[in-house]
């Protein structure tokens, strides 16, 4: 069957998550064709990288007024590609864009939207496994309904390119945008310049719970966050307790972070929390309670007092780069 | 002799009426406070005042001090006839009061008690001026001065004018009777100008007697018109309840707790009117102590200095409508609302018993429940023991998750009730250092066969820090919860090993229709050691009791504790220990608060370390983590561990913990 | 203003997730319940823009009877009338929800003129859906904005800002508009014992809608399997610190 998929895309590269979303829809679309749709400036050398990953088609919907992001008008491209394609099913990447988007084109619709699926099998109706309460619990589901609308859980599905050959079709047009679309677009961007590393991008997070006991606790964290040019995080109750700003939250309703490493500092580890690091590729759990639920989604775990492992931890690192 | 007359009634009008108009103001700023339950078990007050007022008890608990006030204030009762007896002297030289003033053994007393007045103003002058101790810090210091100036000029004067009327042949008692004005007699010739000095003397002592009346209101000094009566109505029952508060009122109505002067009851009002200024709360408080900004007495003091302040306005019933400043940050700050850790001390040690932690708790009644007013960090156990149940906000259902590993009994609905209901608490539920406790009165309660069993899921937070926050609206939301679980199942006896819970369900909830017998775990244990049902080996080393304030202080909860630790090895005390012990912080919802200053359990760990034993035995779970913590922070080599942990462990043969 | 503000009734779940033995939902027998952290931040938004700018706050949710325990939380924050669209428990799913209070939308403003702002989180905390508020916008024909971590209104326009790599986008929408919020938005108060006790008394209109056919049509729910993540423990206290280390060094962060 022919799926659609809406791809992300900045500075001339495809987003991760969208590569990402790409491979679920492949596994969907079973043999069938492929096809890309990218929105705003930039799509033609994005579109260039998609062949790799089995797209044939990349639609470039292009109009001077998508330059700033409008959802309606992302939606009236999809829309309009639906209309001419028919695909069985339109598959976007579960960020809040991609959720977005789809929300709109399934209200257009009236279709039902999937949103977050870590699965999705080919039939009428489309099932789907989906993600619930941040990914701490699963639903298995089904999409009564033509095309299906889905949007795909990040760091769920790994990407992967085919051995497929070089670049695709690209076919650009304008979508048929009116003034509604346009309503709600982007006005203004505000630049805040962060001191140190952004929590969504760094490569290393140290996160401190309510274990770290104070404001004034964070100190170690903070220490051993430069070390590592790491950023530092913290859970809810920390941000509750007002030791830290909700701009430091990790979790299901603040910052949702993806690093190489993520080291828990006193985090329990309720599922609010999980929902927000288990994009971590490996987790370290420092914790006096051998039985804290955060064992149970970590990859390495030190039990015992953060207030003594953390300075052990920054001390040895010293130690390992004087020469 | 009418000159004398009109001078002395010139003189007792003036006097009397400037202390007659300043009292009439202090009374009616003591009845512009809210009711206050005070008039039950009136036996148990007549006992009170005996002890405590006559008896002097709480003073003598420092000794030196103690007696120094001691000998001034029974002197000050003795010699109360002389008073009447210079007045009619002063009026007419050859007058004194019938049949007393005749009396030998009165005028030896006079005499004795005299002398021992002076030694305790000298005693008084030589803590203040030369040893200074601490406790005098924020005390008004000129007004103690003036004061042990009066009261040594008012016995000087007296035994001047007894030692003049020896000379001059006037004693109306057989002079051999009073040694001391006798040997002051020899002073004095029998001629005129000894008479003149005898008139001199007894005016003097009359004058200084009456400037002292009318001056006594308006200092401090008023205590010992004020002391008596607040000692009667000082608290008889448990000493950790507090007195709960009704919401069904309409809304003209909704204040709740000591927002501004008007909402103090006029038991707290007495309060701030009794206060000496002697600083023995401020010595033993763990917060003033550890560096922080609350001293139980500066508290005191600046209400006092409140009412005072306002009270006035508010007895006139001002024509506009005066507005009372609020008490929090206008006479106290935040910050020492919130370095309480309600632990009791202050009042233990208060001669007059004030009672300062009920001022503290209604401050903070106001600021949580009537302006959302405290500090940030124990907003997320607010809302976790509202919504979650418990103050950790984990998930109900892993409570009983210990329980079943070692195969206790769950109560479920519908269940006959067990002989022991054994209340594990939050702090075990949850808290993994705290657990220990809970696992070892199981296994021991096993051991003996005692046929009990815990709520699991359905025991939910007592509301112990919610109402020590000044939360009391959601406090008593789980107070009926819990009471209306335990009465369904037929519960009567109820065991736990937590303090505050212990107090809680056995203090506070009979005010909610629950009235169960309620054990301390190291009561019921202690218990079954004494009758063989538990059969510990002595072996461990020295281990150091630490009183929790919730056992120990607020319910006289020591001596068990103390029989199982003797048990197991060799007991040494602390320095404080049973009702004078020291805090381990956490109390007053503190676990839950961050800690400005000096910690109070490093403090305490000082203490415990100093005494050299290897083991620190506690019997609460919060105790526990504290300690531990204060432990670890100041390396000290010392094992922190619950009675009933230590207990499991002898009763293992041999080597380590049981399995 | 009149504000809308539309919640959701959901369980504290802690560390782990229990399900019912048909696997249709959570077993929430001794959980805690609550709304969205969203939602919370949601309801404080519309109180302190009604503060500011004068009007009524009133909230929304559809979900079981129980469900007026949350309505009356909203109501201590500052809201002043509640609607529950009480269900028997099952669940709604989000085309069903966001009709349902469409019609009941429709209904409210034939009666009492128009909501000049709808609020809602920005998705559920369990369900998870995003689209709720996005299909309601679409149904009442009016501009919405999602993911909101900043908000204020002037002169008829709402001014909206959300949170992008590198700062914050904004937009400017003319009311009346809907919208999703984001927590962090705002600090929710503490209510007040008196605003809980008058709480009480706030008007709760209850109706039962009749519950549509869902075409997101859940089958069953599944705890998933550990995620193969065993964590291997690499020593305890200070003395694992180079283990620790070697391990950093591995995975090339050290």
């Amino acid at each position: 069957m022919a799926v659609l998929v809406l791809i992300e895309h900045g500075d001339g590269q495809v987003d991760e998550l969208s590569l990402q979303a790409l491979t679920l829809a492949r596994k969907l679309a079973a043999g069938g064709p492929l096809v890309a749709l990218l929105v705003g400036p930039g799509g033609r050398e994005a579109a260039g990288q998609l062949g790799a990953h089995g797209v044939a088609t990349a639609h470039l919907a292009e109009d001077e007024r998508l330059a700033a992001y409008a959802p309606g008008a992302w939606a009236t491209a999809v829309l309009d590609l639906v209309a001419r394609l028919e695909p069985a099913a339109v598959v976007a990447a579960g960020t809040d864009r991609g959720n977005e988007v789809l929300s709109h084109v399934a209200a257009r619709l009236d279709l039902p939207f999937a949103a977050n699926c870590t699965q999705a099998g080919a039939g009428s109706p489309t099932p789907v496994t989906r993600v619930r309460w941040g990914g701490s619990l699963l639903e298995e589901a089904r999409v009564h309904g033509t095309p299906a609308l889905l949007s795909v859980a990040p760091h769920t599905v790994p990407a992967a390119a085919t051995n497929g050959a070089g670049a695709p079709t690209i076919e650009a047009f304008a979508p048929r945008l009116s003034e509604a679309d346009l309503l709600v677009r982007v006005a203004e961007h505000v630049s805040t310049v962060t001191a140190g590393v952004s929590l969504a991008e760094a490569k290393v997070v140290v996160s401190g719970g309510r274990g770290v006991g104070s404001a004034d606790g964070f100190g170690m964290l903070e220490e051993l966050a430069s070390l590592l040019d790491a950023a530092v995080g913290c859970s809810r109750v920390v941000t509750s307790a007002g030791w830290r700003p909700h701009t430091d939250q990790v979790g299901q309703t603040g910052t949702k972070v993806s690093p190489d490493l993520y080291i828990a500092c006193g985090i329990s580890g309720a599922t609010q929390h999980i929902a927000g690091c288990k994009g971590a590729k490996n987790i370290l759990a420092i914790n006096t309670d051998a039985e804290a639920p955060i064992l149970a989604n970590a990859d390495y775990a030190v039990i015992g007092d953060l207030t003594e492992i953390v300075p052990a931890i920054t001390a040895e690192l010293r130690k390992a780069r004087s020469p | 002799m009418a000159v004398g007359a009109l001078a002395l009634a010139t003189a007792l009008a003036v006097c009397g009426g400037l202390f007659a108009r300043r009292a009439k103001l202090l009374v009616d700023l003591v009845r512009l406070g809210r009711p206050a339950e005070r008039f039950d078990d009136v036996p148990r007050r007549a006992r009170n005042e005996a002890v405590i007022v006559l008896g002097q008890r709480k003073l003598l608990q420092r000794v030196g001090p103690g007696l120094m006030h001691a000998f001034i204030f029974w002197g000050f009762l003795v010699l109360l006839p002389t008073i009447l007896m210079a007045m009619i002297g002063a009026v007419d030289r050859d007058a004194t009061l019938p049949w007393l003033g005749h009396q030998g053994w009165f005028a030896l007393l006079v005499d004795v008690f005299a002398v021992l007045v002076l030694v305790g103003v000298l005693a008084a002058v030589v803590i203040r001026k030369l040893q200074r101790p601490a406790r005098f810090q924020g005390s008004h210091l000129g007004e103690a001065d003036l004061i042990l100036a009066l009261i040594a000029g008012i016995v000087t004067t007296l035994l001047l004018w007894h030692a003049t009327r020896i000379a001059l042949g006037l004693n109306e008692w057989p002079a051999g009777w009073s040694p001391v004005s006798d040997l002051l007699s020899g002073l004095f010739g029998d001629d005129s100008v000894t008479e003149v000095l005898e008139r001199v003397f007894v005016w003097a002592h009359v004058l200084i007697i009456l400037s002292f009346l009318a001056y006594l209101p308006y200092s401090k000094h008023l205590h010992i018109f004020t002391a008596p009566v607040n000692v009667f109505f000082a608290r008889t029952g448990a000493g950790g309840r507090l007195e709960p508060l009704r919401f069904d009122v309409p809304e003209e109505e909704m204040r709740f707790g000591a927002g501004t002067v008007p909402d103090l009851t006029w038991k707290q009002t007495l309060d701030t009117f009794s206060c000496t200024e002697c600083g023995r709360c401020q010595d033993v408080c763990p917060a003033w102590t550890t560096g922080k900004e609350l001293s139980p007495k500066l508290l005191i003091m600046a209400l006092r200095d409140q009412v005072f302040e306002e009270g006035p306005k508010l007895v006139r019933g001002a024509d506009g409508e005066f507005e009372p400043a609020p008490l929090v940050p206008g006479a106290v700050t935040d910050n020492v609302v919130w370095d309480c850790v309600t632990c009791g001390a202050c009042v233990r040690e208060c001669p007059v018993s004030i009672e300062h932690v009920d001022h503290i708790l209604d401050l903070r009644r106001h600021l949580v429940m009537m302006d959302s007013r405290f500090p940030s960090e124990a907003e997320p156990m607010l809302r976790d023991v509202e919504r979650a149940s418990n103050p950790w906000g984990k998930p109900q259902t892993e409570r009983a998750e210990w329980a079943e590993r070692l195969g206790v009994r769950v109560l479920e609905p519908g269940d006959p009730a067990p002989a022991v209901l054994y209340w594990v608490g939050c702090a075990a539920s949850f808290d993994e250092r705290a657990r220990t406790a809970a696992e070892s009165t199981a296994r021991l309660l096993k051991a003996a066969d005692v046929d009990f069993a815990i709520l699991g899921p359905r025991e939910s937070c007592t509301g112990d820090p919610a109402r020590r926050m000044g939360n009391e609206y959601v406090f008593q939301a789980y107070a009926e919860q819990n009471v209306s679980t335990l009465n369904e199942a037929g519960v009567t006896t109820i065991v736990t090993s937590c303090p505050h819970c212990f107090n809680t369900i056995g203090n506070e909830y009979p005010d909610f229709g629950g009235k169960y017998e309620v054990l301390h775990h190291s009561e019921l244990l202690a218990r079954l050691v004494r009758d063989e049902r538990l059969q510990p080996k002595a072996g461990n080393g020295a281990i150091t009791y630490h009183d929790s304030c919730y056992l120990a202080r607020h319910n006289d909860v020591a001596a068990d504790p103390r029989e199982l630790v003797a048990a197991v090895g060799e007991p040494i005390e602390m320095e404080r220990s049973g009702k004078r012990t020291f805090c381990c912080g956490a109390g007053g919802a503190h676990m839950w608060m961050e800690e400005r200053g000096g910690k109070i359990n490093e403090e305490r760990a000082r203490e415990a370390a100093e005494t050299g034993a290897e083991t620190l035995a506690v019997a609460c779970p919060f105790c526990t983590v504290m300690l531990d913590d204060g432990v670890r922070q100041r390396g000290d080599d010392m094992r922190v561990v619950d009675v009933s942990t230590l207990l499991a462990e002898s009763l293992d043969d041999g080597d380590g913990r049981p399995a | 203003m009149r504000i809308l503000v539309c919640v959701k009734r959901v369980p504290l779940t802690g560390g782990r997730m229990v399900l019912t033995e048909d696997e249709q939902a959570l077993e929430t027998r001794h959980l805690g319940f609550t709304i969205s952290p969203h939602e919370e931040c949601g309801v404080e938004e519309a109180v302190s823009l009604v503060e500011q700018h004068g009007g009524e706050v009133t909230v929304l949710t559809l979900g079981p009877a129980e469900a007026e325990e949350q309505v009356r939380d909203t109501l201590a924050i500052g809201a002043d009338r509640g609607v529950l669209l009480a269900t028997d428990g099952a669940e709604w799913d989000p085309q069903a929800t966001a009709a349902t209070i469409v019609a009941t939308i429709e209904a409210e403003q034939a009666a009492g003129g128009t909501y000049d702002l709808i609020i809602f989180g920005n998705e559920s905390a369990d369900a998870g859906n995003y689209q709720v508020g996005i299909r309601v916008a679409h149904a009442l024909g009016r501009p919405v904005v999602t993911g909101l971590k900043g908000l204020s209104i002037e002169d008829g326009q709402a001014r909206c800002e959300q949170e992008v790599a590198g700062g914050r986008d904004v937009y400017l929408v003319p009311l009346p508009a809907v919208v999703t919020v984001l927590e962090g938005i705002n600090l929710p108060r503490y209510p007040s014992v008196p605003a809980k006790l008058r709480a009480r008394q706030k008007p709760v209109e209850t109706s039962t809608p009749e519950r549509p056919e869902p075409r997101l049509e859940k089958v069953r729910l599944v705890v998933p399997a550990g995620q193969g993540r065993q964590a291997q423990i690499l020593g305890s206290g200070p003395e694992a610190a180079p283990a620790v280390v070697e391990v950093m060094r591995e995975l090339g962060v050290a």
